[in-house]
């Protein structure tokens, strides 16, 4: 059987409705495909690291000055905003994500650009982040007094260094697979349809 | 004032609805098709509908008008169905006869053509997403120019893909 015969049966052929669901009302509904699904996963990180801080700065009314004169908690702020700056940047990418209008090819190739520069910036992000956990740990105690970190300083530096190369290793890993599970495998796809493509 | 320009925004809102809702209407069997060809079940493609509907509303003040309003249409489609809503089930591994359009059969001429339609729809379902939405261009009698447009692949690429799918297509019916 050739397709061309086929043509014109395609064309008549009755096709049964996918969905009875009023155009009008579909419109006013969100969306549930997975790009909307990370949106909203930013935005709740965003509101989420944005009330953190303010939380805590509540539930220690009784001694404000505490919490503001402790380096941890700026620390922590700083935290935030860097978490929040990045939610904001995946925010911005997924947006850009959902734009469906583009060519098919076109289209495919900036959702491979788009998958990849966001998973570059989440690998420098998580270093960053490993970075900053370490130098604070090394420096705090001799800027203010942390009863918790004194059990760590007691270790000696081999011990603790050590310490943060294993987890620089594990985080390396434990990142590899999750990075490939959540998009590593979404991006082969992708990059198989656009070799198909050319 | 405010409340005046209010309400003419809303009523500019409320033509737009009315113009896109009548644009879909009339471009509604191809989101259908693109619906059958990529989605597996019942929900799937309800779900499949629904996204590409909502995905053609947010690009519909971008659409301007330098292509054609189906060509448009397709490429959200098409675009929505292969990168926008993958999950593995949602993509048809093996022949579903819910997939295949209705047709009445009256004699036995009809009732053949009918069974090798589900044939090559069988086929057509073991293609992968590209190839799928080639073979649904060209039964709806795309030009090579609209196909181009619509898929980004260059008319050479094209003519050379289809000349391998109609391959596939003939060995994957022969098969079956």
């Amino acid at each position: 059987m050739e397709l061309d015969e086929l043509k014109q049966t395609w064309q008549q052929a009755t096709i049964e409705k996918t969905s009875n669901k009023d155009i009008m009302e579909l419109i006013h509904q969100k969306s549930y495909g997975p790009v909307a699904a990370l949106k909203r996963v930013f935005r709740k990180q965003i509101v989420a690291m944005s009330l953190i801080p303010l939380i805590l700065v509540v539930t220690n009314l009784n001694n404000v000055s505490a919490v503001f004169t402790s380096i941890l908690f700026w620390c922590y702020v700083a935290f935030c905003i860097g978490i929040i700056v990045f939610a904001g940047y995946n925010y911005h990418i997924a947006g850009k994500m959902e734009e469906m209008h583009g060519e098919v090819k076109q289209n495919l190739e900036q959702q491979v650009n788009l998958l990849e520069k966001r998973l570059h910036w989440e690998l420098i992000g998580l270093r960053a982040v490993l970075i900053f956990f370490v130098i604070l740990l090394e420096t705090v105690p001799y800027v203010q007094h942390y009863r918790m970190l004194d059990k760590w300083h007691s270790l000696s530096p081999l011990i603790r260094f050590g310490a943060y190369a294993a987890l620089a290793i594990t985080q390396y890993v434990v990142n590899r697979r999750l990075s490939y599970h959540k998009v590593g495998r979404h991006l082969v796809y992708l990059k198989g349809l656009i070799s198909e493509m050319r | 004032m405010p409340d005046k320009s209010l309400k003419q925004r809303s009523l500019q809102q409320l033509q737009a609805e009315e113009e896109f809702e009548q644009q879909v209407r009339l471009h509604e069997a191809l989101l259908h098709k693109v619906c059958r060809l990529y989605a597996h079940t019942d929900a799937d493609r309800e779900d499949l509908f629904q996204e590409i509907v909502i995905q053609l509303w947010r690009s519909y003040p971008k659409f301007r008008g330098d292509a054609k309003r189906s060509t448009w249409m397709y490429r959200v489609a098409l675009n929505t169905a292969i990168t926008g809503l993958r999950r593995k089930k949602d993509f048809i591994q093996s022949y579903d006869p819910a997939m295949l359009p209705m047709q009445q059969t009256d004699d036995n001429s009809a009732a053949v053509k009918e069974e090798k339609l589900k044939e090559m729809y069988a086929g057509i379902s073991q293609l992968n997403e590209i190839e799928k939405a080639i073979v649904m261009l060209y039964m709806d009698d795309k030009s090579y120019d609209e196909m181009e447009e619509i898929l980004g692949m260059s008319q050479g690429n094209l003519r050379v893909k289809m000349t391998r799918i109609k391959d596939k297509l003939r060995q994957l019916t022969k098969q079956s």
